[in-house]
């Protein structure tokens, strides 16, 4: 198998526990954060999302000026001095990702954060997470990782067993 | 969790200590974040393994030990932190919960004299109790003693008392009362009963967790407040609850629970688990030089915008400043007071030059 270059983030929300963390650590290195933030949906459950960097991004179609770009471990982040604040990117994004920022007038959004990448470090979110229910890495690892989780539990439940 | 997620490598050593006072969510993000600023950092921890509530008190389930862990050994093998366990920093006394594994103690004074900057995250070890009749027999404990105990035999640090219980009645609605109620069952309760005085809809929990707990096995019962526990020879035999009705808002902007007279009726218990709160327990038990008037009635920490108790070298972060709250939050103060630490001392470096 190929590597694809491309890092693959997924939360894993069988594992995760809605504690906030991820939201915190995001906003603590990100002026302009969170870029991944948690909503409340029913009955108390409050979980994260954030920016999926999908493989053909509609954002970067999108984009009228060229601001909306992906870095070569597949990051898509708003290059700010191209960015018109058109939010083109948040019609053509499924998700509803990218925010325009009152402070830059811009798009911002999740870049998995490539300053700390930039210094051979791991997005904030994916470090600090206590339940490690944020999964990065090659989309092969990453996929690898997830099925795995769900083996365990598959096998888990006929076994009777706890792992 | 990768505390020091800020950096590779400690920077240009500085040459300012600061101590941190309890090695949980608040205090080792805070590390974390103090070693990226270059300073040299000890911690004290009461307990023998770091990790605070999340290594004693919340389900391993949730929380993995080998996440904290990784973290906390990067902390000391990277870059340099000094970690003193089963250390109970305090200025007067107290017992707490889990003061039963302290192996020494430090005064907190001594701790301001010697270090440039002190770190105050010491979080709610000890329960509200249910103040009613018969609630000092000797199988009624906290959801926090409930859970220490499970997850000291784990980590092979004594307990196993909490196991063998066949019908168990945990009281409250908040995660605590929910961890306490699962791991009953996990450890093979027959019966299981969670009660709460308002209804679903009002849980702290939040109402996806109760129920389930509800498919899990859990028979819920709402709208109930505990009035007694049955004790014979010292030991509870049981819960009489009265019935609840919700009534017109508390200052708190939730439905008042009323009492319905004569609505008493009994659960049968051969443990009860009563989870009803934690309350802050700072390192500061007396007067203690004047900073016992910086602790509130309800044991928090008072500290100024800059999390910092006025006019001292004292910052407090986490749960003893904001009473029970979630990690993420306690991680927020934890990086935020290291944040005021490091404004501090960086202008004590500059005016010194």
């Amino acid at each position: 198998m190929p590597d694809l270059g491309t890092l693959l983030r997924v939360v894993d929300y069988s594992k995760c526990m809605g504690c906030e963390t991820c939201e915190v650590v995001c906003e603590f290195v990100h002026e302009l954060g969170p870029f991944i933030r948690l909503y409340e949906l029913w009955g108390g459950v409050k979980r994260p999302i954030s920016c999926f960097h999908c493989s053909k991004a509609p954002c970067i179609e999108a984009c009228p000026t060229g601001a909306m770009r992906r870095d070569p471990q597949g990051a898509v982040y708003v290059e700010f001095s191209r960015c018109i604040g058109c939010m083109a990117c948040l019609h053509a994004c499924p998700f509803g990702i990218p925010e325009l920022s009152e402070v830059t007038r811009t798009s911002v959004k999740c870049d998995l954060c490539r300053d700390l990448r930039g210094d051979g470090l791991t997005p904030a979110c994916v470090a600090m997470c206590p339940s490690r229910a944020i999964v990065l890495g090659q989309p092969r690892a990453v996929g690898d990782e997830v099925k795995r989780r769900a083996l365990a539990k598959v096998v888990q439940l006929s076994l009777g067993e706890s792992g | 969790m990768r505390f020091t997620f800020m950096c590779r490598e400690r920077p240009g050593a500085s040459h300012y200590r600061v101590a941190v006072v309890g090695a949980g969510p608040a205090g080792l993000s805070a590390t974390g974040y103090l070693v990226c600023r270059g300073y040299e950092v000890d911690i004290y921890e009461k307990l023998p393994i770091p990790g605070g509530m999340m290594s004693f008190a919340i389900p391993r389930y949730r929380i993995p030990l080998d996440s904290i862990m990784e973290g906390v050994e990067e902390l000391r093998d990277r870059f340099g932190v000094k970690l003193y366990t089963s250390t109970k920093v305090v200025c007067g006394e107290r017992h707490d919960e889990g003061d039963e594994l302290v192996g020494s103690s430090a005064d907190l004074l001594k701790l301001v004299e010697g270090y440039n900057a002190v770190l105050i995250a010491t979080g709610t070890w000890r329960s509200r109790r249910l103040g009613i009749p018969g609630d000092d027999a000797k199988n009624v404990v906290s959801a926090l003693e409930f859970l220490l105990d499970l997850h000291r035999e784990e980590l092979g640090l004594g307990g196993g008392h909490a196991r063998g219980f066949k019908k168990v009645v945990v009281i409250g609605g908040g995660l605590s009362a929910i961890d306490a109620a699962e791991e009953s069952l996990l450890k093979g309760a027959s019966e299981v009963y969670l009660v709460y005085r308002r209804t679903i809809r009002e849980a702290p929990a939040g109402e996806y967790e109760v129920r389930r707990l509800i498919r899990l096995g859990v028979n819920w019962v709402e709208l109930a407040a505990p009035q007694s526990v049955v004790v014979e020879n010292g030991a509870a035999r049981g819960v009489v609850f009265q019935r609840m009705k919700l009534g017109e808002p508390d200052e708190s902007g939730r439905p008042r629970p009323v009492p319905i007279p004569g609505s008493e009726f009994m659960v049968e218990a051969d443990l009860v688990v009563a989870a009803v709160g934690e309350i802050p327990t700072p390192p500061i038990a007396s007067d203690c030089g004047g900073l016992g008037k910086y602790v509130g009635k309800d044991g928090r920490i008072l500290v100024d915008k800059g999390l910092r108790v006025p006019g001292t070298n004292i910052f407090a972060a986490g749960d003893v400043v904001t009473g029970p709250s979630k990690i993420g939050r306690a991680v927020r103060q934890g990086l935020l007071a290291a944040k005021e630490v490091d404004k501090l001392l960086s202008l004590r470096a500059l005016v010194a030059r």
